[in-house]
């Protein structure tokens, strides 16, 4: 127990101080993805809906949709579609509603 | 005025007994039992007359030579016993006509029960020998009768035949003490015998006493002495079980106050050393056997050798007292032990009458079985709640305040000179405190399993209190109340009948005027029964009040009690008897050597389904290790003794040649 | 698509800044969570005990964790409600008094793992009223505690505001 303590302070372990200051390595965190509204297609969008293994994205109109609570940030859109998909790092995602969570990012070049 | 009304009492059995010979008709019970009770009643007054009194009255009945002398005198000691005597039978009397039913099994029953009571009140009255021995012997017939009303049942027999057997091997013992002091006093009047105890050598009164104490301690339950007692008391009735456990024990305990405290003087320290250790032992091993029955009546007969323990323990730690010069603090623990006497008495009755009273609501005397009595049987469980509180040894009530006295009595053992002694009885106070710890956790069990949580079974959940005697117990309920209430003026009752028999006045010392109860010096302790109980029904007014007084103004929401979120609670989910004794039975394991055996489907641990089926049973350590042998060797010696009766005619004429023969050798001498 | 919520959008704004500020009032900083595990695959009961390890140490923001439903002012719930585990929900949420908040963490209270059928009710809204939602699979610690000081109002919800697009340069 003794070591443990010794080598956290060794390494500089130390409490967070979130809200008040937050982390750095926080930025590493898993968080679901936002989009590049340029790069986003039809096609892209079609291939994003069908590769995503937790029904976190779907097409309704000329939108795609996002529930960012069933996203578990497996990065699998990311690496199906790089240049349309990045990373948001936001893991702040706490929402009194869930309709707070339901995303709609707009899809380029209409019907095709 | 004693004289008449103990008269009136033992006609009044009498008349009971004539009475319950026509109980087949629902007339005739009913009138036997007013006319017990009526009996009851005036026994009780006259004992508690006799006590305030503390003189002896003596009666000679009849002074021919056909019909032969019945001595009889009331002794200040026997009044103690009278009051509890005429307590239980008023309270059986009551009892009786709602509990059984007019049959000619009833009619036998009845009739023993009361010429047991009236045997009972000889041997409290007895002024010689011949007549003690006759009571005690025609009660120890009455009883065995009363145990064997239902004999048709099983374990009955047994019961019936461990009782008279045991009761005639301590008969025989009592019929040798009393036959040793009644030789060399030459006389069989026991106030001559009392008188003349200085005169017999030291060895013959040692025999007469270790005598006496085995042979009263077989009807007293002493360990290991009492195996009749789990046998006989859940087989009979209860109310004769109530008698049994209510006075009859206790007479035995009269047996030993009588030998060690009236008819042998001052004796050497053993006397009350080897008393105290029987009596600490008793104590602990029967409330140890008591916490693993599942049996209620067998659980309150191991009870019943516990609370003789205490009164035994209190009785030998007096005679010590006595010996070493410490004069007031004997005669207060003889107090003590006569109050605890009267105590036991009332509250162990009343728990036996109302396992009765469960036992025909339910039909069920297992604890595992029973539970939930509460909703349905109210009355019945306030009046069980008032003596599981009393012999419990809980405030306010009687039990606490003899056993708190009891213990305030040892404690005091630093005043004997002799340090050994003093560890010694501090060794006996030490072990009632272990007692009355596991006494509390037993009948917490004993009542929390048996009349709160959920029916643990379809009987109990039906059992309800309708046509179920109530007056009897509750009469008994009262009792307890006003023996702790009035704690200090039964003490002064028992004072007198103290100063008659030890001649020690403790009444100055005892500074009851006060209401508070100092034991026997004033610079030890002291505390009042009565204040206590006042201050704790005004105590418990206080968060009453705080409660309704903080009552939210706002509109509240009534919830169902967290229960950890299951679906339902279910009846097995609850501690049963057996699983609640086990932390008990898990530290003393050693001595119950417990033989358990566990049955399940498969011991794969991949395959366990089903049932698993666990047994378990405590090792009779004195059958098995004192009775059998004993018993083994007795019929050893029957069979080689066996070819002298041949069944030859001739061989027995000439035994009786040879007998003539050497009766005419030896006579001269 | 959307969830079951109490109130239509307009009032609901107004309703969630005087609950805020109730609920600040009364909870300040000091607050017992009692959490529930409705059928979960235990990873959100892994970063929720993480909460009490020195790295995070909940109990600096005074946030407690409470066995006893009757102490408890925030019931946390994982897991996708488990028809199973329905009545023990139930009973503790009725154990609570109140004031009393709901937060569900992790996709599963949120209807993103599980359909509702004869097994799962698959959204926590369906049986009890929510406060906070925290998403996640499992959400990190961090993610956590945002969630439950946007629940006692200490934080500002952030999540509502954005896009969830990005500019022309991708974030790292």
């Amino acid at each position: 127990m003794a070591l443990w303590f010794l080598r956290g302070l060794a390494r500089q372990v130390v409490t967070t101080r979130y809200p008040a200051v937050l982390d750095p390595w926080a930025a590493a965190l898993p968080t679901p993805p936002s989009f590049v509204p340029g790069r986003l297609t039809v096609e892209v969008a079609r291939r994003l809906v069908e590769s995503c293994p937790s029904g976190a994205l779907w097409q309704a109109d000329e939108e795609l949709v996002l529930d960012v609570g069933a996203c578990t940030a497996c990065r699998t859109c990311q690496r199906v579609a790089p240049d349309a998909v990045a990373l948001s790092g936001v893991f702040e995602l706490a929402a009194s509603s869930s309709v707070h969570l339901v995303k709609r990012i707009p899809i380029e070049g209409g019907e095709r | 005025m004693t004289a008449p009304l103990l008269w009136a009492a033992g006609i009044a059995w009498l008349s009971a007994a004539g009475l319950g010979l026509g109980a087949s008709r629902r007339l005739f019970l009913w009138a036997a039992g007013v006319v017990s009770a009526a009996g009851g009643a005036a026994c009780l007054v006259g004992g508690v007359l006799l006590a305030l009194s503390g003189r002896a009255t003596a009666t000679v009945l009849g002074a021919g030579d056909v019909v032969g002398r019945l001595d009889l005198r009331a002794a200040p000691l026997a009044g103690a016993f009278l009051v509890l005597l005429g307590l239980v039978t008023l309270a059986i009397g009551c009892y009786a006509p709602r509990y059984h039913r007019p049959e000619p099994a009833t009619a036998v029953y009845l009739c023993a029960y009361n010429l047991a009571a009236l045997a009972s009140l000889a041997v409290l009255v007895a002024g010689d020998v011949t007549t003690f021995l006759v009571a005690w012997e025609s009660m120890t017939l009455a009883c065995s009768l009363v145990i064997l009303r239902h004999h048709r049942q099983a374990g009955v027999g047994e019961g019936g035949f461990l009782f008279l057997a045991l009761g005639e091997v301590g008969f025989a013992m009592v019929v040798a003490a009393f036959v040793i002091l009644a030789t060399h006093a030459h006389s069989l009047d026991l106030s001559v015998i009392a008188a003349h105890a200085g005169s017999i050598p030291l060895r013959w009164r040692s025999a007469a006493f270790v005598l006496a104490l085995f042979g009263f301690g077989f009807k007293a339950g002493l360990v290991p002495l009492h195996i009749w007692l789990p046998a006989a008391h859940p087989v009979a009735p209860a109310d004769g079980s109530a008698f049994l456990s209510g006075l009859v024990i206790k007479l035995g305990v009269y047996g030993v106050m009588l030998f060690a405290f009236v008819l042998l003087g001052r004796g050497p320290a053993w006397w009350g050393l080897l008393t105290m250790a029987l009596g600490a032992l008793s104590a602990v091993i029967g409330i140890l056997y008591a916490i693993v029955e599942r049996d209620l009546k067998r659980f309150l007969a191991y009870s019943s050798v516990e609370n003789v323990g205490i009164i035994m323990t209190a009785v030998g730690a007096s005679m010590t007292f006595s010996v070493y010069r410490q004069p007031v603090l004997g005669a207060f623990l003889l107090l003590v032990a006569l109050y605890h006497v009267v105590n036991h008495g009332t509250y162990k009755t009343l728990l036996f009458l109302e396992a009765g009273v469960v036992e025909n609501a339910s039909g069920i005397r297992d604890l595992d079985r029973l539970g939930g009595l509460v909703h349905r049987m109210r009355a019945s469980s306030v009046i069980s709640l008032v003596g599981t509180l009393g012999i419990a040894a809980l405030p306010p009530l009687n039990g606490f305040v003899s056993e708190w006295l009891v213990f305030e009595g040892l404690f005091q053992g630093f005043r004997v000179h002799s340090h050994l002694i003093g560890v010694l009885i501090l060794l006996a106070a030490a072990t009632l405190g272990l007692t009355a710890g596991l006494a509390v956790f037993a009948f917490a069990r004993a009542f929390g399993i048996a009349f709160l949580g959920m029916p643990r079974s379809s009987e109990a959940a039906q059992a309800t209190d309708a046509g179920q005697p109530v007056l009897g117990p509750g009469l008994l309920a009262a009792a307890c109340v006003a023996l702790s209430v009035g704690a200090p003026a039964v003490l002064v009752a028992l004072d007198h009948v103290v100063r008659g028999v030890t001649g020690v006045q403790l009444r100055p010392v005892l500074l009851v005027s006060n209401l508070t109860v100092i034991p026997a010096h004033t610079n030890f302790s002291g505390f009042s029964p009565t204040y206590l109980a006042l201050f704790l029904v005004a105590v418990s007014v206080v968060p009453v009040a705080i409660y309704l007084a903080s009552r939210p103004r706002g509109a509240t929401r009534r919830v169902p009690v967290w229960d950890g979120g299951i679906v339902s609670f279910k009846a097995r989910m609850q501690y049963t008897a057996t699983t609640y004794s086990n932390p008990v039975r898990v530290t003393f394991e050693r001595f119950y050597r417990p033989d358990v055996h566990i049955d399940r489907a498969s011991d794969d641990p991949a395959g366990r389904s089903g049932a698993v089926h666990y047994r378990t049973k405590v090792l009779p350590i004195f059958e098995r290790y004192l009775y059998q042998p004993v018993v083994r060797f007795v019929q050893v010696l029957a069979r080689r003794l066996q070819p002298i009766q041949s069944g030859d005619v001739n061989l027995y004429l000439l035994y009786i040649l040879l007998v003539v023969v050497v009766a005419y050798l030896v006579y001269p001498w | 698509m959307s969830g079951a919520t109490a109130a239509p959008g307009g009032d609901e704004d107004r309703l969630a800044a005087r609950l805020a500020g109730d609920i600040r009032a009364l909870f300040g900083r000091s607050l017992h969570i009692r959490t529930i595990d409705t059928g979960s695959c235990a990873v959100c009961e892994s970063e929720i005990r993480l909460l009490l390890a020195p790295h995070y140490d909940l109990h600096r923001l005074g946030l407690f964790f409470t066995p006893a439903p009757r102490h408890a002012d925030l019931l946390m719930v994982t897991g996708p409600v488990v028809r199973a585990m329905e009545v023990a929900l139930g009973k503790t949420y009725t154990a609570m008094p109140e004031p009393k908040l709901v937060v569900a963490v992790g996709a599963c209270p949120l209807g993103g793992v599980y359909e509702e059928d004869e097994l799962v009710r698959g959204r926590l809204d369906r049986v009890l009223p929510v406060d906070v939602f925290i998403p996640g699979c499992p959400p990190s610690p961090l993610a956590l505690l945002q969630g439950l000081l946007v629940a006692v109002g200490r934080l500002a919800e952030k999540v509502s505001a954005l896009s969830f697009i990005a500019e022309q340069e991708a974030a790292p």
